[in-house]
């Protein structure tokens, strides 16, 4: 179950930190970002378990992946946005 | 045909470029602009030859930028870097598609001299122009016209030390040579991808260590919202649709380059380069040759005009180019100004026979 997402404005960024994290044994999958959570248009998200939220945040960052946010997806469908 | 024209573009690729071009055709939509299987495989297939490109130049794959040829990352690179008036310190051997935009642009050109394949002379050329009131220098890596290889290294630690930005044009080096833009210092280099990279034509990549800005303006498939270009790379510089095709065969000729022994590659050149010049040189032939030297040679039939010795060549099947090469700065340095030279120019996959073959034209041409 994917439930949070990491959003990148570029999807090359996406592409990027996907590589890095599975290199890192964490499962991802890349997609287009719902509307929710690219309030800017248009944008990538990496969806991965909740479970590995934190560690996959703490990767991307010693990797210099610039992401745009992370975002939690509740029950409901709707999203909250983590802190930094 | 004889095939000695590759200073302009590699005809003879590897059979996986046009290969992977033909499957790019087949399978793939526009990168970045929907979630589909179709937009999601052109994706792929872009950053894979981002990162290819990304691996052999030493830099992350966001600085790898697509473009259309090498004088479009050249327009962006100067571009970005100058303002009108500004002095700009360049090579006396630098291509149209850097002295007509700085031209364009409005800038002050110091074009540098040296003997042509004297690489501490260039050097100190340079040292010397590189005033205070310098703008931003800009050196080609190779002459598209006598293949002279300039000190790139130490000219980039040179401006480096006197806080001046470099941009190189790595037109006849790229898949050849090193290309090491951290090592350089430069700001930018710039690159075609249909030449020594050996990919289709309609490819060139800038690499950026600096941020540019954009020539292109409009969609991204990325913050469509926001009316300003996007500031992260590569997305500032790749507006419109991507050459998807010409990219996926670039990406598969760099994979192909990457299987091969780049300094056998480079012996074999300069062993072909060699023969060549010895052959035309025993015949009478005023060639131009020295050391530092790529598989580009310039030469002139004394009793011929270069444009009808060219023609007399294509008629007997080799193909060559005369005339200025799009470089009236480089021959005016190396004084072939106003009728120009003939060039052969090789590539890695020329082979002895077709030497052997312009040698024996040559030899017929000249009794």
């Amino acid at each position: 179950m994917y439930e949070l997402f990491v959003t990148f404005r570029s999807v090359t960024y996406g592409q990027k930190g996907r590589d890095v994290l599975t290199q890192n044994g964490i499962r991802c999958r890349l997609q287009r970002a719902p509307r929710e959570i690219a309030p800017g248009g248009c944008a990538y998200a990496l969806a991965l378990s909740e479970r590995d939220g934190n560690l996959a945040r703490a990767i991307l960052d010693r990797a210099g992946v610039r992401s745009a946010g992370s975002w939690l997806r509740r029950s409901d469908g709707s999203f909250v946005r983590l802190e930094p | 045909m004889i095939y000695l024209d590759n200073a302009a573009t590699t005809l003879r690729k590897p059979i996986q470029v046009s290969e992977a071009v033909w499957e790019a055709l087949r399978s793939c939509a526009n990168p970045g602009r929907g979630g589909h299987a179709a937009a999601a495989r052109a994706e792929e297939t872009v950053y894979r030859t981002r990162k290819r490109a990304a691996e052999v130049f030493g830099l992350e794959p966001e600085q790898v930028c697509f473009t259309a040829n090498a004088t479009e990352g050249l327009n962006i690179a100067l571009r970005t870097l100058l303002k009108p008036g500004d002095r700009v310190v360049l090579s006396g051997l630098e291509h149209n598609a850097v002295t007509r935009t700085l031209t364009g642009l409005g800038a002050e050109l110091v074009p540098i001299t040296a003997p042509l394949f004297d690489a501490e002379r260039w050097q100190e050329a340079f040292s010397d122009a590189l005033t205070a009131d310098t703008a931003l220098c800009v050196s080609l890596h190779a002459s598209n016209v006598f293949g002279a290889v300039l000190p790139v290294r130490q000219i980039g630690a040179l401006c480096a030390e006197r806080g001046i930005p470099f941009v190189v044009d790595a037109s006849q080096s790229a898949g050849l040579l090193p290309v090491r833009p951290d090592e350089w210092k430069a700001a930018f280099v710039a690159m075609p991808g249909h030449k020594g990279l050996m990919g289709p034509q309609g490819t060139g990549l800038l690499l950026c260590r600096q941020q540019p800005a954009p020539l292109r303006f409009g969609g991204t498939g990325s913050s469509s919202m926001d009316q300003n270009m996007p500031a992260e790379l590569p997305d500032r510089l790749e507006a419109g649709t991507l050459n998807v095709p010409g990219i996926a065969g670039l990406g598969a000729a760099l994979a192909w380059l990457r299987q091969q022994n780049l300094d056998e590659l480079l012996r074999r050149e300069r062993m072909l380069l060699t023969a060549a010049t010895r052959g035309l040189q025993g015949m009478g032939v005023q060639t131009w040759t020295g050391q530092n030297q790529i598989g580009v040679l310039s030469f002139r039939l004394n009793h011929l005009d270069n444009e009808e010795a060219a023609a007399r060549y294509a008629k007997a099947g080799i193909a060559l180019r005369a005339g200025l090469h799009c470089a009236p700065l480089a021959h005016r340095t190396g004084r072939t100004l106003p009728d120009g030279t003939i060039r052969l120019s090789l590539s890695v996959l020329s082979e002895q026979k077709e030497v052997d073959g312009f040698l024996a034209v040559t030899k017929r041409m000249l009794k």
